[in-house]
């Protein structure tokens, strides 16, 4: 596993622990400045020193060995900020009309709903990408995840309709398709182990 | 300016009724999730941009957005955490069948 190398840039350790450090600090320490509003000297320095002694503290939580992510050192901070900047927007969307869908189910006087408990596979080597797939089924039409197990996502569906957006018969669904491509998801590696439980 | 914000207070309102109109009218724990998951995130993140909307550029719009990204992040994982205990303590999902609904 160490001895492949150049596909990854995150792969040492120490790389991804300067990422987490600058990062975690400073959203730890924009959100103290927010939420206290005051910008006297006094302040800003408490709620500086909070958010360093935080990051020390949750270090070894948001860091993750390489056993975890099946790749490398990973911060949970190593992110790719840009493509998830452009990915929230079109959620956003898919949010708004997932619910509308849903609320003409409900509201219909017949209730036509008819669920389905469905499964499919998607390798994303990041855990963040794990959530966010797995939340952005939860979020998008008639569809929740129930279970996530070693990259298996076990999903309820509302409606036979909706599967399509998610695991539809033949090839993959937008969903997948799309957090894959902004997490940078490739086929899973041979040694990957199946017994991972994701995060 | 504050007609748009009061539009989506309204919009948010509506929403989180037809949440709880789906509650009562759906027939397991499961297909509920669904009508709770969704229809309450999207109504309680638009009541929120109302609020934004009505005070504004300012440091309560900008905490606002902090709940409305937390929100989002923490919603969706709560109706999975709640899916997946019912499943793993053996609930089985309802499926229509003849006769029924």
């Amino acid at each position: 596993m160490a001895t492949k190398t150049t596909a990854n840039p995150f792969r040492n350790r120490s790389r991804a622990e300067i990422v987490h450090f600058v990062f975690l600090t400073l959203a730890l320490f924009v959100f103290w400045v927010v939420l206290s509003g005051k910008m006297q000297v006094r302040y800003l320095i408490i709620g500086f020193v909070t958010a360093l002694a935080i990051t020390v503290a949750t270090r070894p939580l948001l860091i993750l060995p390489p056993e975890r992510t099946g790749s490398s050192w990973l911060s949970l901070w190593d992110l790719p900020w840009f493509r998830i900047f452009l990915y929230v927007p079109w959620l956003l969307w898919q949010i708004i009309v997932a619910n509308v869908q849903v609320a003409m189910l409900i509201l219909h006087p017949k209730l036509p709903i008819d669920p389905k408990v469905v499964k499919f596979k998607k390798y994303i080597p990041h855990p963040v990408g794990r959530f966010a797939l797995a939340n952005s089924i939860t979020l998008t039409p008639g569809t929740i995840t129930v279970d996530l197990e070693a990259d298996e996502y076990t999903v309820h569906c509302v409606q036979g309709g909706f599967v399509g957006g998610v695991a539809p018969a033949e090839g993959e669904g937008t969903l997948p398709a799309r957090v894959g491509a902004v997490f940078g998801a490739g086929p899973a590696p041979a040694d990957r182990q199946t017994s991972d439980k994701g995060l | 300016m504050n007609f748009l914000a009061v539009l989506f207070l309204l919009a948010g309102f509506f929403f989180i009724l037809v949440g709880t109109v789906g509650v009562l009218r759906m027939p397991d724990f499961f297909t509920r999730m669904h009508a709770v998951g969704k229809c309450d995130t999207l109504g309680i993140l638009l009541c929120l941009v109302g609020l934004m909307i009505y005070e504004g550029a300012s440091l309560t719009s900008l905490k606002l957005l902090y709940i409305w990204v937390f929100l989002l992040m923490a919603s969706p994982t709560a109706t999975h955490v709640f899916c997946r205990a019912a499943v793993r303590s053996g609930l089985k999902p309802w499926t229509r069948t003849e006769g029924q609904g």
